[in-house]
């Protein structure tokens, strides 16, 4: 197995469940459409929280996608096999997040013009919202994936991995929440890009490596 | 040679018959400081010129919320130190510790809270430090949570390390974040940071009883460290000659 | 002493609700938490104890 073999094969295994994928975003579009229902359907409500309800939605569907994302290997051993490849388990683990990444938030950022119709998003603050995403993302599913990697083998995981991972995840809302209000009041918004930046750039540093130390303690 | 204690803390044996004369003279003093400190706090500080008597909370909220802290630091350097050295020590020291950690955050929130009413007008505030502390919380329930999910005892001892490590690393960055986010939402409302220099009669017991929190705290978490070590260790032939020793 | 009079000291001008209950709450889990940890010890060497004295008859 080279590096290239598996990022192919995580590619592929990820098209085969695809239903996982659109399931996630189903599930993100229920959680958007719970909050005009829910709270107030007037614009005057959902375009200043628009920002808010579609991160804390993300969050939630990332979340679900990330749960699973050792289940099966772990199940059906391969991840034994990744652990025993000689290949360096961290970068694996990197490459990992990278498809996984790919074939979640690009689905989510094609939907995403949709949405800010639906939340009443000014399409000035639009792009905004779209670079907090690609800028903050990645941390989410650096960070999410430890967590997974933690829980894996336990057969009722998926509660205590969120219940671990989300206070990891405030950090990241409030900054990009704040870019998006601060684009709608006219506000400069690139320190707080910067600090989603900076988040992405550390757990990409942190999480390889804890991610691989959990692997191999699930799989022993 | 001035490493040999740090080697010898990651045995078992050698902590818990060193650490087994430290309990009771350390909650002792502990629950003197305790009592010393917060009866001065209580009855002979001084009222505050602005918030009268509602400042005594003051001498029990800041020690917990220093200790909810300093708890997570520990934590945090164990998982550092059972990750890189695999010391066995490391694992029941945070078994020890977390949950002790939980119950100061909750002090510290519902005190927070108790002081919030008169001073703010309300029990909850998302104020920068409550908040903070909220997430404190629930980093603890969560590795307390993760902890006993497992019935593989190393697993336990990677996985809570692990989560330990990654929180001391995001602790800042929650910290500094909460506090910008409420700079943001809010105006400059009653920050308790932003007190009136304090005078020494009203200091020197909340001193005394921070000095009180952290002893009788040391001396619960070597207790608990050495309930903790006799399970672990049950196989081996001094817990069984210690357990015999000791009778019912 | 800050108060005059015992009264004064549980009333604490106004705020003794406060000021009680917030200590009462510290109180009350900081000894939780200590019976907690004695009764677990207690508990740890009696397991044991069992388990040895089983292994003796055995």
């Amino acid at each position: 197995m080279t590096y290239s073999s598996f990022l192919q094969s995580e590619f592929l295994i990820l098209w085969r469940r695809k239903q996982d994928v659109l399931n996630a975003l189903l599930f993100f579009i229920l959680v958007v459409a719970l909050f005009p229902i829910g709270v107030d359907p007037s614009p005057a409500f959902l375009a200043p929280a628009a920002g808010g309800i579609i991160w804390c939605a993300a969050v939630l569907s990332i979340l679900m996608a990330i749960e699973g994302a050792f289940k099966e290997d772990y199940l059906d051993g391969s991840l034994e096999q990744l652990v025993t490849s000689g290949l360096s388990l961290p970068l694996l683990m990197l490459l990992k997040v990278l498809a996984l990444w790919g074939c979640v938030v690009v689905p989510l950022l094609l939907i995403m013009p949709l949405l800010s119709e639906m939340l009443f998003l000014p399409s000035t603050v639009f792009w905004v919202l779209i670079l907090t995403l690609l800028l903050g993302s990645p941390s989410l599913f650096f960070i999410g994936l430890i967590g997974s990697a933690l829980t894996v083998s336990l057969r009722q995981g998926s509660m205590l991995m969120m219940l671990l991972i989300l206070p990891f995840y405030f950090p990241v809302i409030i900054f990009a929440t704040s870019a998006v209000h601060a684009a709608q009041a006219g506000l400069s918004y690139s320190g707080s890009l910067a600090m989603l930046l900076a988040m992405s750039l550390l757990s990409l540093v942190v999480s390889p490596v804890m991610t691989a130390i959990a692997v191999k303690a699930s799989v022993n | 040679m001035r490493w040999v204690w740090f080697h010898k803390l990651g045995s078992p044996k050698w902590f818990f018959f060193q650490s087994k004369s430290w309990v009771l003279p350390l909650l002792g003093l502990g629950s003197i400081g305790l009592i010393v400190g917060l009866v001065w706090g209580l009855a002979f500080a001084p009222a505050d010129y602005q918030q009268g008597d509602t400042f005594r909370i003051i001498y029990i909220h800041v020690p917990a919320a220093m200790l909810a802290q300093s708890c997570y630091f520990a934590l945090g350097a164990a998982g550092f130190v059972y990750l890189v050295w695999q010391m066995k020590m490391a694992p029941i020291f945070i078994k020890a510790i977390a949950p002790i950690g939980a119950v100061m955050a909750l002090i510290a929130l519902v005190t927070g809270a108790i002081w919030g009413k008169p001073t703010w007008g309300t029990w909850w505030i998302w104020d920068a430090r409550l908040t903070s502390v909220l997430v404190l919380f629930f980093l603890y329930m969560g590795i307390i949570a993760l902890q006993s999910a497992f019935d593989d005892v190393m697993l336990a001892n990677k996985a809570t390390a692990v989560v330990c490590v990654v929180g001391l690393i995001n602790l800042p960055i929650i910290k500094y974040s909460v506090v910008w986010w409420n700079t943001l939402h809010q105006g400059a409302t009653f920050s308790l940071a932003e007190k009136p220099a304090m005078s020494a009669e009203m200091w020197l017991p909340l001193l005394v009883s921070v000095v009180g929190f952290y002893l009788f705290i040391a001396g619960l978490v070597l207790w608990r460290m050495q309930s903790e070590i006799l399970q672990r260790e049950h196989r081996s032939s001094w817990v069984k000659k210690e357990v015999m020793d000791r009778g019912l | 002493m800050a108060f005059d009079t015992f009264p004064a000291f549980l009333i604490m001008g106004k705020h003794g609700v406060y000021v009680w209950s917030a200590y009462g709450f510290s109180m009350l889990a900081i000894a939780v938490l200590t019976w907690n940890t004695f009764a677990h010890h207690r508990k740890v060497r009696n397991t044991l104890m069992k388990r040895y004295r089983m292994d003796q008859i055995r």
